[in-house]
């Protein structure tokens, strides 16, 4: 034993001098990132600082660093303002969004695992492509396929049928237009995941007398485990801030809460509020994410490899 | 359930039934047959070893057997029934996996109840079997709950084979799960899966690389080489008798020697002279023949000493192999290797002129 | 964090850091760079397009760019958030300069003399002294007026023939039998007059309490019965498809586009009559563009506002992408004989001088913070 820490004695010196050198090269590179992350700092944290300092400034007012007060966020929790409902609207619809999505994309990220093998995680990118249309262009794409005389009631009535389903401007498409547009965001981490899940273990829970449903539950659920939860948590934080869908598919059928942030900084002309409302919205979403990471340990998940 | 049995398996009485009868079993991918004609019965208990080069089909042949490929041609029984396309999960056989396939997000217990799970046994049951069987595989009671990601490599094949167990097949295979580790943990994992395999009675089926692995362990080696089970036998009969180039040279290093014969006299074509040969195993006559010797039955004679067969060259290298010795022998372009024990070996600094030689019965007589 | 809300945020938070940094940072940026060959425009959609500002930027070779906004407020509220040092013209409706940018300093009268002969050529109502085009006591030329239009509600005259719709006026809104057949333009401070003007009060004064709650009655019912609530483009496509046969805010800034792409029928109505000042039906607008506070304006923010009157770049700007509007210019036959049968179709001209003598012009409300509130929470309400 003591020679063999004798050796490793010996060993540590150019060890030490190695890693010194090392730690002053980190620090060139730390000295060359700086302006980056500056700029980063200043570019990320600096909108961040404004909607914060403008939450404590007086109501319609642009007294920012020069008032504070709490009464944006009094007004806010007032038991006689509705903006709570808004907020229902979107964490409700964002928690739809994610539940219909989970049993949409689980059976097509496993398919593409099966069929592309190894290249799954890269075609469940193509599903990305559509996000190169503005989500607005897209949206107005369904407006005209859901519309009266548009493509489904238009082809419908040419067939023969009475026409299609009054589905337009309503709560239901809202959450239909949703679901299709954060559809890669829960696809992309959810094939990661499932590819995740190594051949050999499915064919040795099944060389153990293991069914399809029983490997399902037991090896694959668990192990793509990770890429479906961060899939859901990427969706769920996308669908809460969402606004288009409810506005251009669902006709404001019902108010989102960003749409309330929106008409609080553009024709309420109330800043503070608006600061106020997106502060507690982050502080809410944040906290959500914080405590979902914490539960999803990686490392458990995955048995440290 | 699976019993511990003392020292069993017939080797050397009547031949027991066979477990697993294969009978021109054949598997193409495409245009290309990765199994071709295979027939093979495999006995009740018995450790068979596949060895083969990477490539020779040994997997495909392995995967086929475990119900994970279907064969495209011939059948497959077990105990008399054919179960080509019975699905692995119906079958009483099990794999141990050259990854090892351990669940990484269950604990050492349970991987190893895995199987008794999937069966419903409730879970204290479940735990108390689970440590019956660590107590085989010689696991310490305190890793139940351990998580099996954190075992050492050794630890990990012991969970694998506690796990297949577990599933009390009649048939284990094994796919070269002892590839990845160090030697000295192989050699000893090798012997305790031959204990285990007595111990347990089971019929053992492994599929390795490596011919050494297999004379360990085996009651008898398959050896493959293109898809074609070429020598099916014991290691005494494998080593001793190979039935090709091919199996002599896979057993190990070896001095070939091409011959030709002109009348009664067998004349070498790499090296200079006439040699006596020993008759062919099949009684075949040949025009052309290979000579193999194993580098253990060549001897250096002394002048006036003599042997079957002798040539003399330089000898121009020689390694230590711990008890044996090694010499590399120049004689013209041919490299020859002859093995001796130290206490024969050649004083130092003796001449670098040796003549070598060897007895006819030692050597074989192949036809290709 | 910033994904919660990222859309809507962006903007504002872009408009926050503007405020805190961009703003500070440009003004002394600019102040120290000459801006001989540089001009901002903070304007409504319109102006900011290429067919009006490209030859302007090739005439004077200068860096012309151009913000557009659909709203008032916002606007102004952007100089008063700090940007003042950014801008050289801003265009928005009538009150705006007289009422709240000069005596807030944000915006600088015009030299009358240079710009007074302009409103000769214009049409009649716009004649010199324009009360809107003045300050409150008279003396100054605080901007320029072009584009103006009556902006009340928009039918579909195959459902609701123009007579019915401009004999029954805002009462559509009140009938039951309506209800799920209109929708509302997403144009809120539009939509708090019109609310007001539904529940039959005049929006432009303070209002009392009991009014308040008859706004705020009128407010939930309205949106509850509205099938939806969107921009202009999704009312258009609404009204032509058949899925509304009516909506609640628009003129002929919002169905030109539409009526020029063969849907005459398609029309912005003024009522006949209605509760605002002198029993009118109506509302109207007047863009007026102002001259920014600008300490270092750029000289060519009066080239531009000439530029803007000839003849020519008047029947461009009645007809930039977007939206197809009257222009005051129209009063110079050089100008009016540039429109076609079909562009005086688009923009209604054979009714455009009757619409305008029934509609009150665009004005403040008092108590318009708190009337916006109601409405906000009535619109909440419609899920």
């Amino acid at each position: 034993m003591a020679d063999i820490a004798l050796a490793r004695a010996s060993k540590m010196a150019p060890e030490t001098a190695r890693e010194l050198r090392h730690a002053r090269r980190l620090s060139v590179g730390a000295r060359c990132a700086l302006p980056v992350a500056v700029l980063l700092a200043i570019g990320f944290l600096a909108p961040m600082v404004a909607i914060l300092a403008y939450s404590f400034a007086t109501p319609r007012s642009f007294d920012v660093f020069r008032s504070f007060t709490l009464e944006n966020f009094a007004s806010l929790f007032d038991p006689t303002n509705t903006v709570w409902l808004s907020f229902a609207w979107s964490v409700g619809f964002a928690l739809f969004t994610v539940a219909i999505l989970a049993v949409i994309a689980y059976p097509i990220a496993y398919g593409l695992n099966a069929v592309f093998g190894r290249w799954a995680g890269f075609v469940s990118v193509l599903f990305v492509f559509p996000l190169f249309v503005s989500e607005n262009v897209r949206l107005y794409g369904w407006v005209l396929f859901f519309i009266k005389n548009g493509v489904l009631d238009g082809t419908l009535k040419w067939l023969g049928f009475s026409g299609g389903p009054e589905v337009l401007y309503t709560p239901g498409v809202t959450l239909f237009g949703m679901a299709y547009t954060y559809l890669p965001f829960m696809l992309f981490p959810m094939t990661l995941g499932l590819a995740l899940v190594p051949r050999d273990l499915v064919d040795a829970a099944r060389d153990l007398g293991a069914g399809r449903l029983f490997i399902w539950r037991e090896i694959e659920l668990p192990l793509a485990m990770p890429g479906i939860l961060i899939g859901m948590l990427l969706t769920f934080v996308l669908a809460v801030g969402a606004t288009a869908e409810a506005k251009i598919l669902g006709g404001q059928s019902i108010i989102v809460i960003s749409h309330d942030i929106e008409i609080a900084f553009t024709y309420s002309q109330n800043w503070p509020l608006g600061s106020a409302l997106a502060v507690v919205v982050s502080v809410f979403i944040a906290a959500l994410t914080l405590v979902a990471l914490s539960k999803l340990d990686l490392d458990r998940m995955l048995g440290r490899r | 359930m699976l019993q511990t049995l003392p020292a069993a398996a017939a080797t050397d009485e009547a031949p027991p039934r066979p477990i697993l009868q294969l009978v021109g079993v054949r598997k193409v991918f495409g245009g290309f047959a990765a199994v071709e004609g295979i027939d093979l019965d495999v006995r009740e208990g018995e450790f068979l070893t596949i060895v083969g080069p990477s490539g020779s089909g040994k997997t495909t042949l392995l995967r086929m057997l475990a119900g994970m490929d279907q064969p495209s041609e011939g059948n497959i029984t077990l105990r008399g029934e054919l179960i080509n396309d019975m699905p692995p999960n119906k079958r009483p056989t099990c794999l141990v996996f050259q990854s090892l396939a351990l669940f990484p997000h269950k604990s050492v217990g349970e991987n190893i109840a895995f199987a008794l799970k999937v069966k419903g046994v409730d879970a204290a049951t479940r735990k108390k079997r689970a440590l019956e069987l660590m107590r085989i595989v010689r696991l310490p009671d305190n890793y139940h709950d351990k998580n099996v990601m954190k075992c050492s490599g050794g630890e990990r094949q012991r969970v694998a084979l506690a796990r297949a167990f577990a599933y009390d097949p009649e048939v284990l295979f094994f796919d070269e799960p002892l590839s990845a580790l160090d030697y000295k943990l192989k050699k000893a994992l090798e012997k305790e899966l031959k204990d285990l395999h007595r111990e347990t009675g089971k019929t053992f089926i492994y599929i390795t690389h490596s011919l050494e692995e297999a004379m360990v362990m085996s009651d008898r080696i398959g050896v493959m080489r293109a898809g074609k089970l070429v020598q099916v036998g014991t290691p005494e009969e494998i080593y001793g008798a190979p039935v090709d180039r091919f199996v002599s040279e896979f057993v190990g290093e070896v001095n070939t020697l091409k011959m030709k014969r002109a009348g009664a006299e067998w004349h070498g074509v790499d090296v200079p002279g006439t040699f006596t040969l020993s008759p062919p195993k099949d009684g075949a006559s040949l025009d052309e023949a290979f000579v193999v010797i194993r580098p253990e039955y060549m001897r250096f004679l002394a002048p006036g000493e003599r042997a079957d067969n002798q040539l003399t060259g330089t000898v121009y290298n020689e390694y230590s192999l711990g008890s044996r010795i090694q010499y590399q022998i120049r004689v013209g372009e041919k490299v020859m290797l002859a093995e001796l024990s130290r206490a024969r070996a050649l004083a130092p600094g003796a001449s670098a002129e040796v003549t070598i030689g060897w007895d006819a019965a030692d050597a074989f007589t192949l036809g290709s | 964090m910033a994904g919660i809300s990222r859309r809507s945020m962006l903007q504002g938070m872009a408009a926050g850091a503007g405020a805190l940094a961009a703003g500070p940072l440009l003004g002394t940026g600019s102040a120290l760079a000459a801006r001989e060959k540089e001009l901002n425009i903070l304007c409504w959609e319109g102006y900011n397009s290429a067919q009006v500002l490209d030859p302007f930027r090739s005439k004077t070779g200068a860096t012309v760019k151009a913000e557009s906004l659909t709203n008032d407020p916002t606007m102004i509220n952007r100089l008063r958030a700090g940007e003042i040092n950014t801008w050289d013209l801003i265009n928005v409706n009538n009150p705006w300069a007289r009422k709240v940018m000069l005596p807030e300093k944000l915006i600088k009268p015009l030299p009358k003399a240079e710009f007074e002969p302009f409103f000769a050529k214009m049409l009649p109502e716009f004649k010199w002294p324009y009360k809107w085009a003045m300050s409150e006591d008279g003396n100054d030329l605080l901007g320029m007026v072009q584009r103006f239009g009556p902006y009340s509600f928009v039918v579909n005259t195959d459902k609701v023939s123009r007579k019915t719709a401009e004999e029954t006026g805002w009462d559509l809104f009140n009938d039951p039998a309506l209800a799920g057949k209109y929708g509302i333009l997403e144009s809120d401070d539009w939509n708090v007059f019109n609310i007001f003007v539904v529940a039959g009060i005049d929006p432009f004064k303070v209002h009392t309490p009991e009014e308040m709650a008859k706004f705020e009655e009128t407010a939930k019912r309205v949106f509850k019965g509205a099938k939806l609530i969107g921009d202009i483009a999704s009312m258009n496509q609404a009204l032509i498809s058949g899925e509304i046969d009516l909506h609640l805010t628009g003129g002929t800034y919002s169905v030109s586009p539409a009526r020029a792409d063969g849907h005459p029928n398609l029309r912005a109505i003024t009522p006949l009559k209605g509760p605002l000042a002198g029993g009118k039906g109506g509302i109207s607008w007047i863009e007026v563009t102002s001259t920014v506070n600008n300490p270092n304006l750029s000289p060519l923010a009066l080239d531009f506002l000439k530029y803007v009157q000839a003849p020519e770049v008047a029947h461009t700007v009645a007809f930039a992408e977007g939206t197809f509007n009257p222009v005051a210019q129209m009063g110079n036959k050089a100008c009016f004989d540039l429109f076609t049968k079909e562009e005086l179709d688009a923009i209604q001209w054979d009714s455009l001088e009757e619409e305008m003598a029934r509609s009150v012009e665009y004005d403040i409300v008092p108590d318009y913070d708190k009337a916006l509130d109601i409405m906000n929470a009535a619109k909440r309400l419609r899920g």
